[in-house]
């Protein structure tokens, strides 16, 4: 089958499920997913090594399934499918239905375009596809200040996406070629020759993997958009600005190697700081889809300084993380939503105790936040082990490596908020009534959750495709195993036996604990407060979910007053006020107008000479 | 009857001093006429364009007078591209106004259609114009049409839109005459190509002093900042298919006159930098006034603004690419700007407010107008797959071709501007809290055809510009190409 089907597909599923709507609103979700599955299927059977080649206003549009399409396309379309067997539930009874799975689709459709793109002209289309139609799902639910919150995502991603275009058309200058092997023949991407051809190119897919200081845009967008689609915004969209990066670090290798320093130190520290930030922010949010959202910033920091070393773990580390950052923060997400869907809010102070309301909910929450976390025996672990591995043993960046440290065990603060703070703790009475959420919602989430597991033993699933990429963009490829990693001092661990044993273990307690609890716990209600007589004022803290971490806020206070988003907001403020102030040209006052075309020619006549020599 | 470049400007001026005649006979005549007019120049053109793409430029020769002593037409595979253009926009124009001002009886609606249907016979007189002076005649036929559906609607804020154009347009008038003048003392000439044919021999200064007036005076029509500030005004004020008109007909003609002016008349080699920095001014003024409008229609003519400097940087840069870029991008504002301002114009009948305020959440009230209104938007602002993207890209390029990276960068953050105002929109009919909920008017089926159309020429000549991209391609060269022009003129028996 050829390459553009799948695209045909899912750009055809846009326009029907469009118009659908109108004829009947239960359709809209069954006919997106099932142009979805049908994108996949002819993903699937296209063969690889195809080629496919167009030719528009003279410029050869160039598309090619190989490794690296395939690696992102299913990432992509997996995600998308999922998400959408997740919507049909989800997105019930909501309004605009026509418009949401449009939106979406033609999203899928943008990001698929992006990643068998092989040309830079059809790689920026796609892109700019993907990222308007991004816009409209981000602005979806109800009008939370475009003015402000949806309009910045727009901006920034503009300003990546112009970036790119700056870069794309003097590329086509220069090497009068927009094919991207022949770019990378020609040795464009190297910063010898045009240094800001790879620099603009980098920036704009820094702002799509959320970089500080370019990832303002990101936790508002990913917590305000509808959670299925929040689930491939972050999951795959994300992943695009990687595979952008891969592609500038392919030119760079391909042109002789200059430049690494941009890469290794500036990028890999950038993304450092990304994690660190994203971590601490997400430590302190109260609502559960806000610290989703920071730590999908941050997770995407370890992808990004993974990715800046270059070395061959490092890039093994990025491609594994991507995968599994999509597998576990996907299926977080969809427990946000499922929690949203279930009880009404996903605010921690307003909520707690779901586990028994909704039992599987929370075990593909238990099982994606150890992965997200990087420990045993879960997937996450693998990719933290070899982006350790990688700092350590081959980049030597052992500062870098305190910065990852610090953030991935701050982390731990946070996921643990994320479940005590929806599932454990004592239940109120309010949230008696929840039901656990629909099969159509819980078995995508469960898929996602079945991903980190497997990986966990396995990961050699995973390290084939990403090695298949790896070799077949000429990058470094390190040695990897079905289920075993070896460390440098030649040590291996075999992770089935690790996995089975944690495994095991966990059932058995799990077991133990149900039965047991049945029997032994006795329940109090959180009203139940004795304050030994006294009224308690307004400002006393009645409910533990308040002020969650107020020590460790504290010790770290200071870090907080550096926010980045408020710089933006300000220069977008003093723009603003600027732009009014020059718009005071337009006076409305006639005379004025009459004397500025007077001037203007005055001018003109005075200076003719030198200006139209 | 043989099809000729002449019936462009016979038929419609024929039809305009016939219609009062004819609505004495009919009563729907004013309305109809100018339909019938309008689409046979469409088919003049069908017969015409492939013809001087063809067989090259014709020359039309008018009472027998040859070049240079006769007035003359001339259409290049330029000309005959705009012409095109004109007579189809102001065709889908009137049939997208066909039914809407049946609201207003009478009289009124008469003069409405001759008055469009002169400013569309001036503009395609500019367009197909061989000779100077005759270019100063159209100009004023269409510019005082323009001003006077301005202040169609005989209230204050009309009277002072019509003021503020005939103040400046006057301004353009004298302006235009004394740069003909000067040429005139001069190359003793008033025929273009015999005009370029001796501008070598002209004294630098009166050269440079000539080409002064006539820029000034064509800046002013094709919105050039800082003589642009009547725009907004007569946009805002003018019945709604006259702001697409003066979009769609009249910018077209004066940014040919422009680019006629500095290529043929002029060297584009000298002209070049005063273009890209007024264009690029143009742009930087008008889409940051835009942005701070609280009013659809200004808003949308602030845009209109920041388009045509676009045009302008593209004359400036004057490489192929770059006109290219130029003449596919006159297209698509002719067509996206249309489309906006139609669709715009629905929104504003139905709240009967033009404050962008009160576009909240009117797609509920709107589904389809709101559709094609967002389409056109992502349109101009550039998104692919959207035709309005491979216009900018070429522009972009032709840029990158003289390594003018600075001009790249400047473009592409004022797009952001740009960008800015036209989502918030889309996120206010979309998402906007609705605060009144007035009588519905929904778009009459004429209406819908009109905007229909322009929509699918958005989306096919973005997936598939290659349907026109040859003609572009051959306009651009055609225009680049100054003694081909000359000989063509003055070859003619």
């Amino acid at each position: 089958m050829d390459i553009y089907v799948a695209l045909l597909i899912l750009f055809g599923g846009a326009l029907v499920a469009f118009f659908i709507d109108d004829l009947n609103r239960r359709w809209t979700g069954p006919v997106a997913l099932a142009f979805a599955l049908a994108a996949a299927v002819a993903f699937a059977l296209t063969p690889e090594g195809q080629h496919f080649r167009l030719s528009i206003l003279g410029f050869d549009l160039h598309w090619q399934q190989d490794a690296a399409a395939r690696f992102f396309g299913w990432i992509v379309l997996g995600l998308t499918v999922l998400a959408l067997i997740y919507s049909v539930k989800y997105m019930e009874g909501k309004a605009r239905l026509g418009y949401f799975y449009a939106a979406f689709l033609m999203s899928a459709g943008g990001m698929l375009g992006v990643s068998v793109s092989r040309d830079l002209i059809s790689f920026f289309v796609f892109w700019e596809i993907m990222t308007w139609t991004s816009f409209l799902l981000a602005i979806y639910n109800a009008y939370y200040g475009v003015e402000t919150k949806g309009i910045k995502y727009i901006i920034f991603s503009s300003i990546g996406a112009y970036a790119m275009l700056t870069a794309i058309v003097m590329a086509g200058h220069y090497y009068h070629t927009y094919d991207i092997a022949d770019l990378w023949q020609a040795g464009a991407f190297s910063f010898r020759n045009h240094w800001y051809i790879p620099a603009f190119l980098m920036l704009g897919f820094a702002v799509k993997a959320a970089v500080v200081p370019f990832h303002v845009w990101a936790p508002d967008v990913y917590a305000k958009t509808p959670m299925s689609f929040t689930t491939v915004f972050s999951g795959a969209m994300s992943k695009m600005g990687v595979l952008g990066l891969l592609m500038v670090l392919t030119g760079l290798y391909a042109g002789g190697g200059d430049g690494m320093f941009w890469f290794r130190w500036i990028l890999g520290w950038l993304g450092g700081i990304t994690a660190v930030v994203g971590t601490l922010q997400a430590i302190r949010q109260n609502d559960a889809k806000y610290l989703l959202a920071y730590s999908s910033v941050a997770q995407l920091g370890y992808i990004v300084t993974a990715l800046a070393t270059g070395t061959r773990l490092g890039l093994m580390a990025a491609l594994y993380l991507a995968v599994l950052h999509a597998a576990f923060k996907g299926a977080l997400f969809m427990v946000a939503g499922a929690v949203e869907k279930q009880a009404g809010t996903t605010d921690f102070r307003e909520i707690s105790g779901l586990i028994k309301r909704m039992p599987w909910t929370f075990f593909v929450a238990l099982v994606s936040v150890i992965s997200l976390a990087g420990v045993p025996p879960l997937g996450g672990f693998v990719g933290k082990w070899l982006l350790y591995e990688s700092l350590i043993t081959e980049t030597h960046s052992y500062f870098l490596v305190i910065v990852i440290f610090f953030s991935s065990t701050a982390a731990f603060l946070y996921a643990y908020r994320f479940l005590f703070g929806l599932f454990l703790g004592q239940a109120e009475e309010e949230i008696k009534q929840v039901k656990e959420a629909s099969w159509w919602m819980l078995l995508p989430m469960l898929v996602l959750a079945a991903v980190s597991i497997v990986t966990g033993m396995y990961p050699g699933l995973i390290f084939k495709p990403a090695a298949d990429v790896l070799a077949g963009w000429g990058l470094p490829v390190p040695d990897w195993h079905m289920s075993i990693l070896l460390n440098n001092w030649g040590n291996g661990v075999d992770l089935v036996t690790v996995g089975s044993t944690v495994g095991i273990v966990f059932v058995l307690v799990a077991i133990y604990i149900t039965l047991k609890g049945r029997k032994t716990t006795k329940w109090v209600s959180t009203k139940d407060i004795s304050t030994s007589g006294e009224i308690p004022s307004p400002q006393d803290n009645l409910t533990f979910q308040r002020g969650f971490f107020k020590p460790f806020e504290r010790a770290i206070g200071r870090l907080y007053d550096w926010d980045a988003n408020g710089i933006w907001e300000d220069l977008g403020a003093a723009l603003e006020a600027f732009f009014g102030f020059v718009r005071k040209i337009y006076t409305g006052n006639a005379q004025t107008y009459a004397l500025y075309v007077i001037v203007f020619l005055v001018i003109l006549l005075i200076f003719g000479a030198k200006i139209f020599s | 009857m043989v099809i000729s470049p002449v019936h462009y400007i016979v038929a419609p001026l024929a039809a305009a001093f016939l219609i009062p005649l004819l609505n004495k006979l009919y009563d729907d005549a004013a309305r109809v006429v100018p339909g019938i007019v309008l689409g046979y120049l469409v088919v003049v053109s069908a017969v015409l364009v492939p013809q001087v793409l063809h067989n090259g430029p014709i020359t039309e020769i008018i009472a027998g007078w040859r070049p240079p002593f006769g007035i003359n037409l001339v259409m290049t595979p330029f000309s005959a591209i705009l012409a095109l253009l004109v007579s189809f926009m102001a065709f889908v124009i009137w049939l997208y106004g066909f039914r809407f001002r049946r609201t207003l009886k009478g009289g009124v609606v008469m003069y409405y259609e001759i008055l469009q249907m002169m400013m569309t016979a001036g503009a395609l007189g500019i367009i197909l114009t061989g000779d100077l002076f005759n270019m100063f005649v159209f100009v004023e036929i269409a510019g005082i049409t323009a001003i006077s559906l301005a202040a169609f609607y005989r209230d204050r804020d009309g009277a002072e839109a019509g003021f503020k154009y005939m103040l400046l347009g006057s301004l353009a008038s004298v302006f235009l005459l004394l740069g003909i003048l000067l040429l005139y003392t001069q190359t003793h000439s008033l025929n273009m190509a015999q005009i370029a044919e001796r501008m070598p021999a002209v004294a630098q200064g009166v050269k440079i002093m000539a080409l002064i007036f006539l820029l000034v005076s064509l800046g002013i029509e094709a919105e050039m900042f800082p003589l642009n500030s009547w725009a907004p005004d007569a946009y805002s004020q003018a019945p709604s298919p006259t702001s697409a008109a003066f979009a769609a007909v009249l910018g077209v003609a004066a940014v040919y006159a422009l680019a006629r002016v500095s290529y043929t008349l002029f060297d584009a080699q000298s002209v070049s930098m005063f273009l890209m920095v007024m264009g690029f001014l143009t742009m930087f003024f008008a889409e940051t006034a835009a942005i701070a409008q609280t009013d659809l229609k200004r808003m949308l003519a602030y845009s209109s603004m920041g388009q045509m400097g676009l045009v302008m940087v593209a004359l400036g840069i004057g490489n192929e690419t770059a006109l290219f870029g130029a003449l596919f991008l006159i297209i698509n504002h002719a067509v996206i700007k249309a489309l906006l301002f139609m669709t715009g114009s629905y929104f504003i009948y139905n709240n009967n407010s033009k404050r962008l305020v009160a576009l909240n959440g009117i797609h509920k009230r709107l589904p389809y107008v709101s559709f094609l209104f967002s389409l056109g938007a992502l349109a101009i602002i550039g998104f692919p797959p959207f035709s309005g993207f491979w216009s900018k890209f070429y522009i972009l390029s032709g840029a990158a071709k003289r390594e003018l990276l600075p001009l790249i960068i400047g473009i592409l953050a004022i797009t952001i501007v740009e960008m800015t105002y036209y989502l918030r929109v889309i996120g206010r009919i979309y998402f906007g809290k609705e605060e009144t909920e007035p009588a519905s008017h929904k778009p009459s089926i004429n209406a819908l055809v009109a905007m229909t159309s322009l929509a699918v020429i958005i989306v096919v000549l973005g997936l598939y510009p290659d349907l026109i991209s040859g003609y572009l391609h051959k306009a651009s060269m055609f225009l680049l190409d100054k003694q081909a022009y000359i000989q063509n003129v003055l070859s003619v028996k």
